[in-house]
């Protein structure tokens, strides 16, 4: 779908016409291998592109990249966003047309504004990005959501990751929970605890994961069940890292069955989180 | 098994090759190895930059080749279904194998939602074991020391400050790389300083020192460079590749041919596969002894030179020819004047963009390269994979352990000093000019900034001291472990003489004491900083112990326009240059009646034109705290910042140059980063002494802007000494104080 409003958006900071002469980077980059790597198809081609065109000003560029904005791939959308985050004004004034969608968009433009506004490190949409993690959207739109909150790494972006650990889709659960370790000098580990008995292996093991990090403490009990009882020797192994991170004298029995783990993953981190006891 | 396109040489082919240098039998230089140890990982196109480690495609694996000739066998070692489900899906990175041949440790990524993580293979039994690290964090790159343990690279941070993140690379779109390591059974897992950006590729050398790539990156400075440090992550050392010595933009995966000899990846940042040419560096004097040659006498990166093993391979980024292809890594087998090598070699364009958009990804194979006659024989080459890493399955000797000292006394901070602050290469300072060192403090956008910190790309900067020099002009100040450092020697106007272009950093109770600011490097430094006057004076506390969150300025410091006294206190209490919060009130207080908006003092313009298009666009000085926008080739070059800012610092002078605009009338860039002293601005106000203690003396001989006949404010100490800062710190808009991520929203 062809991006019409944020290429007007665009056209209005520039207050030029579009399609005039490219200009030729001195790193070899312009519009015109953008939109090659562009008709290419590949990922790699447009990230190489929009890359070398990172100082490059031209009109084309920018109807380029803003169409990438609204890629498919992640990948193209982020490196979208980055490209315009070196041009700060122009970021700007597009994060208002995004803003916008995470309001009112379908969840293919909650998911395009989301990536947008975390890869251009737009904290006043924090606001925004609360207000959409409490719509019902899909996974793909969440979890963009998350990659927004976890991007911007800001305490007021932590409603986002909590309303996501409540979606229905696990991927959207692991994803929330393990951006949670990333908001700056966050040191709570409570929702992280709370997703510990979740229903979904990978959630578990996340929530292990940032559990042990965060040292949560009042995880302990679970974590010690989870070391020695889980199917998913991934829950285990976190389990296991958890327990040593907490470092209570009361895993000592956890932790030594979990030394004759059947899995080389757990049995040796079960041994060093043995060690780390108090 | 898989059908393979294995392309074998025969021992009667090897036997052919010249035997000298050590390592050689009468069967030619694989004659005395067994098998070959390779690394599989599904081809794939990207993974261009040189610091990129997160790439992941599952079916890796780990192979032996045995014999390593056209008949010999390839064996699976990892994964197999012996060693478990869990490890079917995994990619690998990277490998090292034990000094006994009896163990290989790895990296690998079990599938898309775990991290890199570090394994042993043990291969007597074949049994897999993970190394226990922090599971939401990529660990990669593991070598084998000696004594038991293993050195990685790793983007955690869990083990040097709760809540701290790691810092976000020079394109700030990956989680940079650390050294750290930990103990083959798991314990004693010690990370090392965090540096600005990436490091990577660690190798062993015999003195026992490691050799890895550091990417510096300050300002202007962008390169990759191979440095020594010891076996516990202290006494950085410059090993190759700086000042003009570098064969290339970046050098990496070096591994020692001999003492003071090494095979490098001489290519460009990005955009080569992590491949380029091979060179051969030596670092001292060459010695030839049975053939072979090693160059560890006096030794050092400045006596260091290359020699270009394959010619024709392109050392940038642009796209190599047919036939010419890049390396990925070698090996060498031998130590003659021209060593045989295992390499990884792929043909054609081995460029991303290229690539890409062919969407043909780059096969390595492994071959025998000949450096004599620039020749190579292919060894194995899967079509669907890229065979990388080959390495001889044998042991080796391991070299010493090697320590360095630490001081308990330090309490967790970290010592830094030199000996005689005028000892540099870089600069003839004249007697008596410099008064003492800055150490600044660097960040990236990790700490809740956006992209940019201004219009400069200069990294976050912080002031955390100016430590006096000694009568023997040495210096020693405490500083905080484990946190980016620059350092600049200062006037007596507080103005930068030299700014050192690297961060660096130092672990807890390490004391790191050089010789100069950038002293000759070929001489012998012997350092005692026990014998120092600045050792009998006291180092300069530098908030050492202080939390991230408490090294920055309050509002009121920023503010206060007299916060330096008579005795010369205070100046240290300016942290962050927050442009709004500590340079705006300068402004003003004493400059926008004249150079507000209305432009009262009537200075000309400046021009910006597309010589493309006929588009331009002008800027007329404005130091006020406005928002003007500058709109050329579809940009709006000013807007985000203020006019003051915009004005003094001048539009993103790379962007200009890379669109080609032309630049004409009243421009000037009113203050250069990282140099007070020849910024404009500065000339203009002429600053007053501010160390030890103010007087009026000026810093030049030209009537300052305040005595011109205008009856023109005159600035306090403490205001020269923010726009000094402001300068020498890269004339940056954001610092911690004004970061966009700490107001609430």
């Amino acid at each position: 779908m062809k991006n019409t409003k944020l290429i007007a958006a665009a056209a209005f900071v520039v207050g030029l016409s579009f399609g005039a002469n490219p200009a030729h980077a001195g790193k070899g980059g312009d519009a015109g291998k953008i939109r090659a790597a562009i008709n290419s198809g590949s990922v790699d081609a447009i990230i190489a592109e929009v890359e070398r065109a990172e100082g490059l000003s031209c009109g084309e560029c920018i109807t380029l990249v803003t169409a990438l904005t609204e890629d498919s791939r992640y990948a193209v959308r982020e490196v979208a966003g980055w490209w315009f985050a070196k041009r700060p004004a122009m970021a700007k004034a597009l994060a208002e047309g995004f803003v916008a969608d995470l309001a009112s968009g379908d969840a293919v433009a909650v998911r395009n504004a989301a990536d947008f506004l975390g890869s251009t490190k737009t904290f006043t949409s924090l606001p925004a990005l609360r207000q959409a993690a409490g719509r019902n959207l899909d996974a793909e739109a969440a979890l963009a959501l998350v990659r927004a909150a976890q991007a911007l790494a800001h305490k007021d972006g932590k409603p986002v990751l909590q309303a996501a650990m409540s979606h229905s889709d696990a991927a959207v659960r692991a994803a929330a929970v393990t951006a949670w370790r990333d908001i700056l000098d966050n040191q709570d580990a409570a929702p992280a605890i709370g997703m510990l008995g979740d229903a979904d292996s990978s959630v578990r093991a996340a929530a292990a994961m940032v559990v042990g990090a965060l040292k949560g403490a009042a995880g302990r009990t679970q974590l010690e069940a989870l070391v020695i009882g889980d199917a998913d020797p991934f829950v285990r192994r976190n389990a296991a890292f958890a327990l040593g991170q907490i470092a209570n004298a009361g895993s000592r029995a956890a932790l030594t069955k979990a030394m004759s783990d059947t899995s080389g993953l757990v049995r040796m981190t079960a041994k060093t989180a043995l060690a780390l006891l108090n | 098994m898989k059908m393979l396109r294995n392309i074998a040489i025969g021992a009667s082919l090897l036997a052919s090759m010249s035997a000298c240098g050590g390592e050689d039998t009468d069967s030619g230089p694989l004659g005395s190895v067994d098998a070959l140890v390779i690394l599989q990982r599904p081809k794939r196109i990207e993974s261009g930059d040189i610091f990129q480690y997160t790439s992941y495609q599952a079916g890796a694996r780990i192979v032996k080749l045995s014999p390593p000739t056209a008949d010999g066998t390839l064996e699976t070692l990892f994964p197999t279904a012996a060693q478990g489900a869990e490890f079917a899906q995994a990619d690998i990175s990277g490998y090292d194998i034990s000094f006994d041949a009896k163990q290989i440790v790895f990296s690998a990524k079990l599938n898309a939602s775990e991290h890199y993580g570090l394994f042993i293979l043990t291969l007597a039994d074949g049994s897999v074991d993970q190394v226990p690290t922090d599971p939401g964090r990529d660990y990669v790159s593991p070598i084998f020391l000696p004594g038991n343990r293993i050195m990685f690279t790793t983007s955690s941070t869990l083990l040097l400050e709760p809540g701290a993140p790691q810092h976000v690379d020079e394109y700030e779109r990956g989680v940079t790389l650390q050294l750290g390591r930990i103990n083959v059974d798991g314990s004693d897992e010690t990370l090392g300083p965090r540096n600005l950006s990436h490091r990577t590729f660690p190798t062993l050398a015999s003195d026992g020192r490691i050799m890895f790539t550091q990417w510096d990156h300050l300002g202007p400075a962008n390169a990759g460079h191979l440095m020594f440090v010891n076996q516990d992550m202290q006494e950085l050392r410059e090993g190759f590749g700086k000042e003009g010595k570098g064969a290339s933009n970046s050098t990496l995966k070096a591994q020692e041919i001999a003492p003071g000899r090494f095979v490098a990846i001489a290519t460009a940042r990005n955009r080569t596969v992590q491949a380029g040419a091979l060179i051969d560096i030596r670092l001292g004097t060459d010695v030839v002894e049975d053939g072979a040659v090693s160059s560890a006498g006096n030794a050092s990166e400045a006596n260091s030179r290359y020699t270009a093993l394959t010619p024709d391979v392109p050392r940038d980024n642009s796209p190599s020819a047919d036939t010419v292809g890049r390396y990925y890594d070698a090996y060498p087998l031998n130590a003659k004047e021209n060593p045989d090598l295992l390499v990884s070699w792929a043909d054609g364009p081995v460029e991303s963009s290229v690539l890409a958009a062919a969407g043909i990804p780059a096969n390595f194979g492994v071959y025998l390269y000949d450096t004599e006659r620039q020749a190579r024989r292919p060894i194995l080459d899967d079509p669907e994979m890229w065979d990388v890493f080959a390495r001889p399955l044998k042991t080796r000797p391991a070299p010493p352990i090697v320590g360095s000292a630490t001081d308990a006394s330090l309490n967790g901070q970290a010592m830094i000093g030199s000996l005689d602050a005028y000892d540099s290469t870089l600069k003839t300072f004249a007697p008596g000019s410099v008064y003492g060192i800055r150490v600044i403090e660097g960040y990236s956008s990790e700490e809740g900034f956006g992209r940019m910190f201004g219009t400069t790309m200069f990294e976050g900067q912080q002031q955390l001291g100016v430590a006096r020099l000694a009568a023997d002009n040495s210096w020693l100040a405490t500083v905080p472990a484990n946190v980016p450092l620059a350092l600049q020697s200062v006037d007596k106007f507080g103005m930068s003489l030299l700014a050192e272009p690297v961060w660096f950093s130092a672990r807890k109770n390490e004391a790191r004491v050089c010789g100069g600011c950038h002293e000759n490097r070929t001489g012998t430094t012997n350092v005692d900083p026990g014998q120092l006057d600045a050792f009998a004076i006291g180092a300069t506390p530098m908030r050492g112990l202080a939390a991230r969150a408490d090294r920055k300025s309050s509002d009121a410091i920023l503010a206060n326009a007299n916060l330096i006294q008579a005795d010369g206190s205070g100046f240290d209490q300016l942290m962050g240059m927050a442009w709004d919060k500590a340079i705006q009130p300068i402004f003003n207080a004493k400059c926008v009646s004249c150079h507000g908006p209305d432009n009262q003092a009537g200075l000309e313009p400046y021009i910006i034109m597309d010589p493309a298009t006929g588009e331009s666009v002008s800027w007329t000085f404005d130091l006020s705290a406005t928002k003007r926008p500058l709109v050329i080739g579809g940009e709006d070059l000013a807007g985000e910042w203020s006019a003051s800012y915009f004005s003094i610092a001048g539009p993103d002078m790379e962007a200009i140059d890379e669109n080609n605009l032309m630049v004409s009338g009243n421009f000037k860039v009113y203050m250069r980063p990282q140099a007070a002293r020849d910024s404009d601005l500065i000339k203009k106000l002429n600053p007053t002494v501010v160390f030890p203690a103010p007087t009026t003396e000026r810093a030049f001989t030209t009537t300052p802007h305040s005595q011109d006949g205008g009856g023109y404010a005159e600035l306090t100490p403490t205001e020269f000494y923010k726009l000094i800062l402001a300068a020498d710190m890269g004339v940056n808009f954001y610092s911690r104080e004004n970061a966009p991520g700490n107001a609430d929203y």
